[in-house]
């Protein structure tokens, strides 16, 4: 019994090892990593100066067309991230703020998003390879349930988030395959799609009555003088729960209400996208609203 | 609770530790806690069917004791007839009832005849199949007087419910394990240690090469109509590689469990993708299922003896059957229907046991011929799993007419963002693997085996897929 003790401690020894060494390499190809996604780019990017920095979902992503404002002489980026929540916008304005970006304008998409504080998994695991390489990334993550596990167990990140950032990401990042995440300055057009979902039910979607990370946002700007502007977007005409857009300007006055912009099922992908056409129409709005001078 | 779970990981050790340590003054002490850590594991399902397996254990162990203590014929086949029709008939009910109501609902709506089905509102217990077939294979066995009734009720519902093979097999037989049971086990450090092995390589099996192909074989099959000729060969090779990883992997971990407890389970596979011919695959694919249709089902009938019609009936019964057993669905059936087809030419050519001997390469045309009737063997094994695997047999049947007609063989994106030939290399290395240990039970022992634990380890680690968290394809049947 002794002996099958002690190669057992050797087995799990050798375990361990391999998990840190893993763990060393995959952190290590990540921290080079460059034209894969908007968070590995901020991440390992410096000090930049934009007019315009635009901030949500994919609601944010399919909607604001960043070449409209470049051709104002804004100087623009489009950091919506489809799936994400306000959970990650905000852990991408940190790390923007960490890295000295001087920004004037942000403007943020937040509507059905404010409706939860969760992280989104999908989105927020890109953060986690660098954990252990931004006291932002581990502060921000710190009150998340798994937290002990993601920080203190060796290549336990990779292995639970195998999917986004486990071998397959790793290898493309290593051959620096390129993805489509920063083609259009971030902005991703949609087309208009035959059998496009043109229906929505959001009725028992209500939002926070304070959304961590939304007040997150508010206090980051006013505290680094970024101008914060929050927009909600539009969907299609057949929505059930229409009234979730009047709840939230009823719980965030300061919120501009941007839904009725744009309504023709001709400009959406499916009902909560617009495709290029209605996501122009509804840049130019914006514009003219908010940077007409 | 499953093998590949972090609860098991839990489990495990805490059971191992009290078995060798705490509970290991006597045989009786062992078994009890071996029982009573088998249905806190088969609990951690659903607690509620504990009461069918440990009735289902009470009526086999008290039927055979009355099988063996029975004077008279009559009273003999009486308490025979009533254990295997309370078995079959759980089994009946809680697997197969629906399938019955709602094909003959079918069959009389087909005819004009407006029928609609009472379905039972049941969830399959989890291992049914497993323990019922544990149990009938005891009771059979005292009937025919091959074995003595087993008195010690905590031994023989050791037998029954040991957790390492109580869900998804390999079913065993009285003569094997219950022997072991009657007497106190020693710690063996051999054995032990081929007991870590196999888990290991059963861990590469399920999470590096079974779910990782169930990713690609999902995105495949689900969306067969849009999948071009390539793609849709790809996609019967993931899932020939899927289900033998899955449920082999299952087995070697089964079977890795127990050796820590000093307990030998009957070996469920022997590399079947290198059988040479149907018979040979049979002989090496879930051999714990096909000896025991054959040893309770085919001989009794008659076997291969007696006349040409006899062998074909015969053949048939136990191939669709054995399809049968693993669910209540047509598919399962022409799995089997399709098996028997393979099989019966060999069988009235009287060539059903040429491949007997182990398989040796050299340089030569005869070599080239072994390998010729592997492919070709592995090529008829990917045709029935598209049954196995298809929702119904139009789909099935549709998935193969695709196949061949569709005629594209580019590579196509898939569902699941990855492209579909991205997997083959990964197949490739682990088919070379199990070629070059085809002789042994397992890859990882012999020399450099804490080399060849730490690349198991590293490929479960850095390829294998947790995400996408699949349960094993057996628990369901």
């Amino acid at each position: 019994m002794k002996r099958f003790l002690i190669y057992t401690g050797i087995i799990i020894v050798i375990t361990i090892l391999i998990a840190v060494g893993l763990d060393g390499i995959y952190t290590r190809i990540f921290m080079e990593s460059k034209n894969r996604g908007k968070i590995e780019t901020v991440i390992n990017s410096k000090a930049k100066k934009y007019d315009v920095v635009i901030l949500g979902s994919s609601r944010a992503n399919n909607h604001f067309v960043s070449q409209l404002f470049e051709d104002k002489g804004l100087k623009t980026f489009n950091f919506g991230m489809s799936g994400g929540h306000l959970f990650e916008a905000s852990l991408l304005l940190k790390l923007m703020i960490e890295r000295k970006y001087e920004i004037k304008n942000v403007i943020l998409e937040a509507d059905l998003n404010l409706s939860n504080d969760q992280e989104a998994e999908g989105v927020s695991t890109k953060f986690l390879p660098y954990i252990h390489n931004s006291e932002v990334i581990k502060k921000h993550f710190y009150d998340e349930e798994n937290f002990n596990e993601l920080y203190y167990i060796p290549f336990y990140r990779y292995v639970k988030y195998d999917s986004e950032i486990g071998f397959r990401e790793v290898y493309k990042t290593l051959i620096v395959e390129k993805t489509n995440a920063l083609d259009n300055l971030g902005y991703y057009p949609l087309v208009k799609h035959k059998n496009g979902n043109m229906k929505n039910n959001i009725v028992n979607l209500n939002p926070l009555p304070h959304n961590k990370y939304y007040e997150e946002i508010k206090s980051l700007c006013k505290t680094n003088n970024i101008n914060l502007i929050t927009v909600m977007t539009p969907m299609c005409e057949n929505v059930v729960g229409m009234n979730y857009f009047d709840k939230v300007k009823k719980t965030y006055p300061e919120i501009y209400n941007y839904e009725n912009v744009v309504k023709e099922d001709k400009y959406f992908s499916s009902c909560g996208h617009m495709n290029d056409n209605g996501a122009r129409i509804f840049t130019a709005r914006i514009l003219n609203d908010f940077f007409n001078k | 609770m499953f093998f590949n779970s972090l609860a098991f990981a839990i489990f495990l050790p805490i059971v191992f530790f009290l078995y060798w340590f705490v509970f290991n003054k006597t045989k009786s002490t062992q078994n009890a806690l071996l029982i009573i850590a088998s249905y806190y594991f088969y609990s951690c399902w659903d607690w509620r069917f504990l009461f069918l397996l440990v009735f289902s254990t009470f009526l086999d162990y008290y039927t055979g004791i009355q099988i063996e203590k029975g004077k008279t014929e009559r009273s003999r086949k009486f308490w025979f007839w009533l254990s295997i029709i309370v078995n079959l008939g759980f089994l009946g009910v809680f697997k197969y009832y629906n399938f019955f109501a709602e094909s003959f609902s079918e069959l009389l709506n087909s005819v004009g005849i407006q029928a609609s089905p009472i379905l039972l509102s049941v969830i399959l217990p989890v291992g049914i199949s497993f323990y019922t077939f544990h149990g009938l294979s005891y009771v059979i066995d005292i009937y025919l007087k091959r074995i003595k009734a087993e008195y010690n009720f905590v031994d023989y519902s050791l037998f029954v419910s040991y957790f390492p093979l109580l869900v998804a097999g390999p079913i065993e037989r009285a003569t094997h394990l219950l022997p072991q049971v009657k007497v106190k086990r020693e710690f063996n450090f051999e054995m032990a240690k081929e007991g870590i092995y196999q888990i290991i390589w059963g861990l590469v099996k399920k999470v590096v090469i079974a779910d990782t192909c169930a990713t690609y074989a999902n995105a495949i099959f689900d969306n067969y109509t849009s999948m071009n000729s390539f793609s849709l060969i790809l996609g019967a090779i993931y899932f020939a590689f899927q289900i033998y990883g899955d449920f082999s992997g299952y087995s070697d971990i089964a079977l890795g469990v127990s050796k820590l407890f000093g307990l030998d389970l009957l070996r469920n596979f022997n590399y079947p993708y290198f059988s040479r011919d149907i018979a040979e695959f049979w002989r090496r694919w879930h051999i714990s299922l096909s000896s025991w249709f054959r040893d309770y089902l085919y001989i009794p009938l008659g076997g291969s003896k007696g006349g040409i019609w006899m062998k074909i009936r015969n053949t048939f019964i136990i191939f669709v059957v054995s399809g049968f057993w693993h669910g209540a669905n047509w598919t399962y059936v022409a799995w089997g229907f399709i098996n028997a087809v393979y099989f019966l030419p060999l069988l009235l050519s009287n060539s059903n046991r040429n491949n007997m001997d182990a398989i040796v390469l050299k340089w030569n045309f005869s070599s080239a011929k072994v390998i010729m009737n592997i492919l070709y063997t592995f090529l008829l094994t990917c045709v029935a799993w598209v049954f196995f695997r298809a929702r119904t047999i139009t789909d099935a049947v549709e998935y193969l007419k695709r196949m061949i007609t569709n005629k594209s063989f580019s590579f196509q994106y898939l569902d699941n963002e990855r492209y579909n030939y991205e997997l083959l290399l990964m197949i490739g290395i682990f088919v070379l693997v199990e070629w070059n240990n085809r002789n042994k039970v397992e890859p990882l022992s012999g020399k450099k085996s804490l080399l060849k634990i730490a690349l198991a380890i590293t490929a479960i680690m850095a390829f294998g897929t947790f995400s996408d968290y699949k349960e094993f394809i057996y628990f369901q049947f």
